[in-house]
């Protein structure tokens, strides 16, 4: 009933402020915006557009094969995307240049390209644009251009270049992801992509919200209403109170992130379709129940493992900048292991990371990470539930004693024997 | 009956000893005055009641209770350093103080406003506390001592910075509370008030009770020996030591001590022939005056 009412206060004062509802509702914006930005641009300004280039072939055997095979190409409404004209100049290579690149920074040519008498030799051309960080864009001249190269040799070797073709083709992977449900199909890279981001959605939250206990529990320091709950609950009751508190909030925020994820996912995706279809090629990945439940899982066995820290640091110190040469106790561990979480990407199920994955310090994002890469076994993920359960347990037991007699501590931040002796004899 | 009882309780940090072999005892229903200099080990002593740091030795019992766990909702604490969530709302805080002393959220609606309304803060019930003035901060922090009815209600310095009307509206809460059968304890430095509420008082300076008793009892102790005199014209034989043993000068008269054999008669024998007595009275010495004397006689030990 106490405890409740210190959970509920602290619950209700977190949530209504401002810093709350900006970080809840203004990172899946920013998050979504940053998917969809790129895919955006990439399609206003790449597939969809239409480009004028010019070239300049001192091969002189190669124009006609170049202009037909760029008139060829189309872009994503049907419309030819390249208008090719051929320049020549009397004044030699470097008026021609010049006269070209005049042409490109005035806007009236896209691109124009350079192919010299030796590219059978060389295997080189060059391509000149305002712009040359369109990969998309690139690629598609560079693969052009190549073809018709690699026909040309073959025909003036002798062979037939449709069946070299057909010999010589490139064989694609498909990747499909073994989930729950069978296998489905996802990209490597988005596969990553996805656990990445969710690791840093775990660490960013840990590193948060351990920070948030505490700042908390200095303010109530510095406010003095220290003095009368102590004389009302226990210590180890309020302790508790803030730490369930503020990681309700957190469980709240992800809640309400998840929920909004849904919701563009289903909702807003096919809304934006009907604008640009170019974003139903989005890689929204499927989330797993199993993923969810094991987020708040680990969140919550890190946050209270991480705020018994934090809790213990709150109650030593007065002021914020005392609590700094303190916190690295609580921040380096997880920086650590969001570096971590990278080296052990490439085998998840390697020795390597199934040792650090048991480190409690590390537990809750590398756990979580080999989860997300499938590097974990199921024996292994309800073993680090008991193995963190039990590490939580003694870092609270821990944190307690120092904040039973930290949280009346007014003056001079305590030394390391101090905290000691709180320990032994609280 | 013994509402609490303190017997030789020592407190040290490192060399200073804040309190030091201090027993007293408290009767149900009194007001008990805690009195001493600044740095005397008021607080130190509360704070020891209150089980918010524990005696290096000696025993606290309170409600005849050894283990202050126990008996925690039944106690009112307003603690020197006052402080309330300042984010919150006045409703919001006067409701979260009294769900920690376990009073049940429909309880606390109820009388939460029957308080505001009588310490006129009915007003500001929707305010945040940090729009109020330091004075209503006060006021809602005494609601908030004493919404949940507590039997022994320890108040630390309740009186400083208030203004003199909510000097006397706190005043009239607290014979108030005694009225309901509370117990109630206050620390202060201020003899005025003292005078007027306390039955019983403590005296401590530097760490070690130099007076204790009922008040009249104290005041008998140092005999009714004052006279207060009130006069124009010259003021000479003050400084005569045959005849004054000390004075102390107010703004309307002087309060003094005849030196030793000397009866009060002689005093006004010897006023009169160089001033006009306007007033003259024989008196117990001043709570303010005993205060002072034992302060002194302390430093001096």
């Amino acid at each position: 009933m106490k405890l409740f009412a210190i959970i509920k206060r602290e619950y209700l004062t977190r949530v209504k402020t401002k810093g709350f509802l900006i970080g809840t509702f203004l990172l899946p914006v920013m998050m979504f915006a940053m998917m969809m930005m790129p895919a955006f641009f990439m399609s206003r300004a790449g597939k969809s557009a239409q480009h004028k280039i010019a070239i300049i072939d001192q091969t002189e055997r190669l124009q006609d094969k170049l202009v037909a095979s760029f008139t060829e190409i189309k872009n994503d409404k049907g419309e030819q995307r390249f208008q090719v004209q051929l320049f020549t100049s009397d004044e030699g290579l470097d008026a021609a240049k010049n006269e070209l690149n005049n042409k490109v920074s005035s806007g009236e040519l896209d691109a124009y390209l350079v192919i010299l008498p030796d590219i059978f030799e060389n295997n080189k051309f060059e391509m000149h644009a305002k712009n040359v960080g369109n990969f998309e864009f690139v690629e598609r001249v560079e693969r052009t251009v190549s073809g018709i190269v690699r026909n040309m040799r073959l025909e003036e070797s002798g062979l037939d270049a449709a069946l070299v073709h057909r010999l010589n083709s490139w064989v694609s992977v498909t990747t499909f992801k073994v989930g729950e449900e069978g296998s489905t199909q996802q990209r490597a890279e988005v596969s990553f992509l996805y656990s990445l981001l969710m690791g840093v959605i775990l660490y960013m939250m840990l590193l948060l919200y351990g920070q948030f206990v505490v700042r908390a529990i200095i303010e109530d320091k510095n406010s003095r209403v220290i003095e009368v709950i102590i004389s009302s609950v226990k210590p180890s009751q309020f302790m508790a109170g803030k730490v369930l508190g503020i990681g309700a909030t957190g469980l709240t925020q992800f809640l309400i992130w998840i929920v909004t994820f849904m919701l563009i996912a289903g909702y807003g995706l096919s809304m934006a379709q009907m604008f640009s279809p170019e974003i139903s090629r989005l890689p929204i990945p499927d989330v797993s129940p199993l993923v969810l439940v094991s987020f708040c899982i680990y969140f919550l066995l890190g946050y209270f493992f991480y705020a018994g820290i934090g809790a213990a640091i709150g109650s030593m110190v007065n002021t914020d900048s005392d609590a700094q040469s303190y916190q690295w106790i609580m921040i380096f561990p997880i920086i650590i292991s969001f570096f971590l979480m990278f080296a052990i990407n490439n085998a998840p199920d390697g020795l390597f990371a199934t040792i650090m994955s048991f480190i409690p310090f590390f537990t809750p994002i590398l756990m979580f990470a080999r989860i997300l890469n499938e590097g974990a076994p199921m024996w292994q993920v309800g073993l680090s539930v008991l193995t963190m359960g039990l590490s939580v347990w003694g870092m609270i037991w821990l944190s307690a004693r120092i904040f039973r007699v930290g949280i009346l501590m007014y003056g001079k931040k305590p030394n390391l024997p101090e905290v000691v002796r709180w320990i032994k004899y609280s | 009956m013994t509402t609490l009882k303190l017997e030789h309780v020592h407190k040290s940090y490192g060399d200073l000893h804040a309190v030091n072999d201090l027993s007293l005892s408290v009767n149900e229903g009194q007001i008990f005055g805690l009195l001493g200099p600044n740095g005397a080990g008021k607080t130190t002593t509360i704070r020891m009641i209150m089980d918010i740091i524990k005696p290096d030795a000696g025993r606290i019992e309170i409600l005849g209770e050894h283990n202050p766990k126990k008996i925690r909702d039944r106690i009112g604490y307003l603690p020197e350093e006052r402080g309330l969530y300042k984010k919150m709302l006045v409703r919001e805080v006067i409701q979260f103080f009294a769900e920690i002393k376990g009073v049940t959220k429909s309880v606390v609606q109820d009388k939460a406003y029957d308080w505001l309304e009588r310490l006129d803060l009915i007003e500001w019930k929707e305010k945040k506390v940090e729009e109020l003035s330091r004075g209503m901060q006060q006021k809602l922090q005494f609601i908030c001592t004493l919404l949940h009815e507590p039997r022994v209600i320890i108040l630390d310095e309740p009186f400083t910075g208030l203004d003199p009307v909510n000097t006397d509206v706190m005043k009239d809460v607290i014979l108030d509370q005694k009225k309901n059968g509370a117990t109630i304890i206050f620390s202060t430095h201020l003899m005025d008030q003292v005078e007027k509420m306390c039955e019983a008082i403590c005296l401590i300076n530097k760490g070690i009770a130099v007076l204790q008793g009922s008040l009249s009892e104290v005041k008998s102790r140092f005999g009714k020996n004052r006279v207060k005199l009130q006069f124009e014209g010259k003021a000479d034989f003050l400084n005569d030591s045959a005849l004054v043993a000390s004075y102390d000068e107010y703004n309307q008269y002087v309060e003094l001590t005849p030196a030793a054999g000397v009866k009060p008669n002689q005093l006004l024998e010897r006023a009169i022939q160089t001033a006009t007595v306007q007033r003259f009275e024989i008196s117990e010495p001043s709570l303010n005056e005993i205060f002072k004397t034992m302060v002194k006689k302390g430093d001096e030990a």
